[in-house]
Parts: C-alpha cells; sequence; structure tokens
C-alpha cells in the first residue's frame, strides 16, 4: 500500500516535539473524545445489525465439526487477465472429508469426498436453509447464489460438519 | 472492554448463557463496525463483513484458545474479510477507479444522521466540521482513527489486529493523526 507510506511521509517531522509539552497530550485525549462522540452520532453500529449479531448465538454448536476453509480462489488463485464473471473456487477440510464448492451467479455446485451421500443445508445465518442431498457420487447442486455470508452444514458418513462462513 | 471481562463472558456464552453472549456483541459490536467502516467497503458489503465476523465467532465461541483476546479476533477477522471483499472486487471490476471502493452509502448518509438530530443544534456545527476534516485525512490516519473510535474504546492490541499495525507503531501514529486534525481544524477556525 503506497499511498499509505506516502500519506505518513509528511509528517514525520512532527517527532522532535513529541512529549514537549504534556498539555498537549491531554488536548489530543479530548479531541480523540470529541471524534469519538461524533462517530456514535454519526456513524453507530446500525440496530438490524446489532440484533443479527445477538440472534447469532444460535450458531453455536459444539457438537459440530468446522470443516476449515484451506482455499480460497480470491485469494489464492493467479487471477486471469480479461477474464470477467470467473467462478469461485472454494475447499473445506474437515477430518478425512473435503468438500470442494464453485459458487458464481447461478449458485453452487459442490462435491464431497470422498464420494458419498450426505445432507447438505445452505445457511444464510442463524435461520436454518433449505436441506439438500448429495447425489450416490457427492455431487450437490444449489440453484440461487448466496444474498449474504453464508455456510454449509453437511451430515456425512463422520458426523456433522459446518464450514467456515464466507461473505459471498 | 475490559480484557477480564471479555474472558468470563465468553466462558459464559460458551456454557450457553444467551445474556453473555448479549453483552459480547453490546461491548464488541462497535469495534467489528469501526474495523468494517475503516477499510472502506460499500454499505452492502459493510453488512455483510459485520454478519460474518459475528456468524464466525458464533461458530469458533469453544475453540477460542484465548478468549480474553476475543476483541482482537474479531476485528481481525473483520479485517481479513474486508480485504477479500476489496480483493475480489478489484479482480471483478474492469477498472482499477478507487472511486468505485469508496462508494457512499444510498440511504442515509451521515450528513442526514446529523440532520436527524436537530435538538444537537448549539454542538452541531462542531460536529459537523470534525467529521469532515476526519474524513478529508489521508487514508492511514482516516483508517486508524476511524478504529480507535470505536465505544468502549479498543486496546492497542485490537487496533492492531484490526489494522495488522504492530502495537508498538499505533501510540505514536495516533498522536500525529489527531494532531493533523487538530491542524486541520485550526485552519479553518473551527477551535
Amino acid at each position: 500500500m503506497s499511498d499509505m507510506d506516502d500519506d505518513m511521509s509528511d509528517i514525520g517531522g512532527e517527532d522532535a516535539f513529541e512529549g514537549e509539552f504534556q498539555g498537549d497530550d491531554l488536548e489530543l485525549d479530548l479531541l480523540e473524545e470529541e471524534l469519538r462522540r461524533a462517530t456514535a452520532i454519526l456513524d453507530p453500529v446500525p440496530p438490524e445489525l446489532r440484533q443479527i449479531a445477538v440472534e447469532a448465538f444460535a450458531l453455536h454448536d459444539l457438537d459440530a465439526q468446522i470443516a476449515e476453509l484451506t482455499f480460497d480462489s480470491v485469494v489464492d488463485a493467479i487471477p486471469v487477465r480479461g477474464a470477467v464473471d470467473v467462478p469461485r473456487m472454494l475447499t473445506f477440510h474437515a477430518g478425512g472429508v473435503t468438500v470442494d464448492v464453485e459458487l458464481s451467479a447461478r449458485g453452487l455446485m459442490g462435491q464431497v469426498l470422498p464420494p458419498q451421500t450426505a445432507g447438505v443445508e445452505v445457511l444464510s445465518g442463524p435461520v436454518s436453509g433449505s436441506p439438500l442431498e448429495t447425489d450416490s457420487m457427492g455431487r450437490f447442486t444449489y440453484g440461487e447464489p448466496p444474498a449474504g455470508p453464508f455456510a454449509l452444514r453437511l451430515r456425512t458418513g463422520e458426523g456433522v460438519l459446518v464450514t467456515d462462513w464466507l461473505t459471498a | 472492554m475490559d480484557r477480564a471481562d471479555v474472558g468470563a463472558l465468553v466462558q459464559s456464552a460458551v456454557d450457553g448463557d444467551a445474556a453473555a453472549w448479549k453483552a459480547l456483541v453490546e461491548g464488541l459490536s462497535p469495534l467489528v463496525w469501526s474495523v468494517v467502516r475503516s477499510h472502506r467497503l460499500s454499505e452492502a458489503d459493510a453488512h455483510e463483513v459485520y454478519q460474518t465476523a459475528w456468524f464466525r465467532f458464533a461458530q469458533h465461541l469453544g475453540r477460542i484458545r484465548e478468549p480474553e483476546k476475543a476483541g482482537a479476533w474479531l476485528a481481525s477477522t473483520a479485517r481479513h474479510e474486508c480485504l477479500k471483499v476489496l480483493k475480489s472486487l478489484r479482480r471483478l471490476t474492469p477498472t482499477d477507479d478507487p472511486q468505485l471502493l469508496d462508494r457512499i452509502s444510498e440511504d442515509r448518509t451521515p450528513e442526514q444522521s446529523f440532520l436527524d438530530l436537530e435538538e444537537a443544534a448549539a454542538q452541531s456545527e462542531r460536529i459537523r466540521h470534525l467529521w469532515q476534516e476526519f474524513e478529508e485525512l489521508g487514508e492511514r490516519c482516516r483508517q486508524l482513527l476511524r478504529v480507535l473510535m470505536a465505544t468502549p474504546p479498543p486496546s492497542y492490541q485490537e487496533v492492531s489486529a484490526a489494522l495488522g499495525i504492530a502495537v508498538g507503531s499505533i501510540g505514536p501514529l495516533r498522536q500525529r493523526c489527531l494532531r493533523r486534525l487538530r491542524a486541520r481544524l485550526e485552519a479553518r477556525g473551527a477551535v
């Protein structure tokens, strides 16, 4: 982030004055406090978001194993120049189970490995999602792109797995 | 939020205490929101990332190794999701136009929220100037101050997790940025 470095370079000279006036520290504390009050008025946490976070307690589930995100094409893949509307590829791991997911404007396509019949639920929040089932090869399709944060809950031969939550 | 309190509340929430969870949300929501806001996402993306951070926190609740550092955990999670969203935007948009990353809320701008508070007229001018000058600070200062502005004030450890900068650099940066803000206010004669 080169623009950030530039941003700070021209005020480095103020260092010489640091600690010169104790009153200065107090004045800056007051300015910070004033800015904090302004922020609380002008840019508070939206109440509906606070409520969603309160309700998210229902997602607390110690019995489910977490399938960790181990690959995300947004971070781990080299972008193809000029390619538009490329599906996002995600891989999750838990124990011996791997879940590959392809996320596009058309929805989700997934593959559970090793291939097996598994129950799949697409979660979009604390309320339960629509139940799906993989075919005998472990494949599943969900024809709606997630409109917000999402996770998958899977009932597999290894028990219940929930993937890490992602921002769609 | 006091770290000892946070640790105890996390423990109670793990044991199923919904009131403890609610207290965590009350105490740490402004921090999560500040981290999201400091990254200049669109309104919709900001809302999504805030939710993702809390959903992940609920999911990982019983597995967090240092419960007293839950604030830093949330701040770091929110930061990583913000960076991911910014990265995927850059890839999907045909230009690198920074204006695209700088969209302002379509429904309620800070200015409008402000107009709702007519009774605060005496203080309003000062607050508006303060906010304007804050918004026009360089990106790094604006980002640091936006995280520091959470209520209750975040610990430096939380700020470090929120911005990916060393704890030791936060104090000096804070001073410089606040001085810079003060100088801008003085320049417009608003002190």
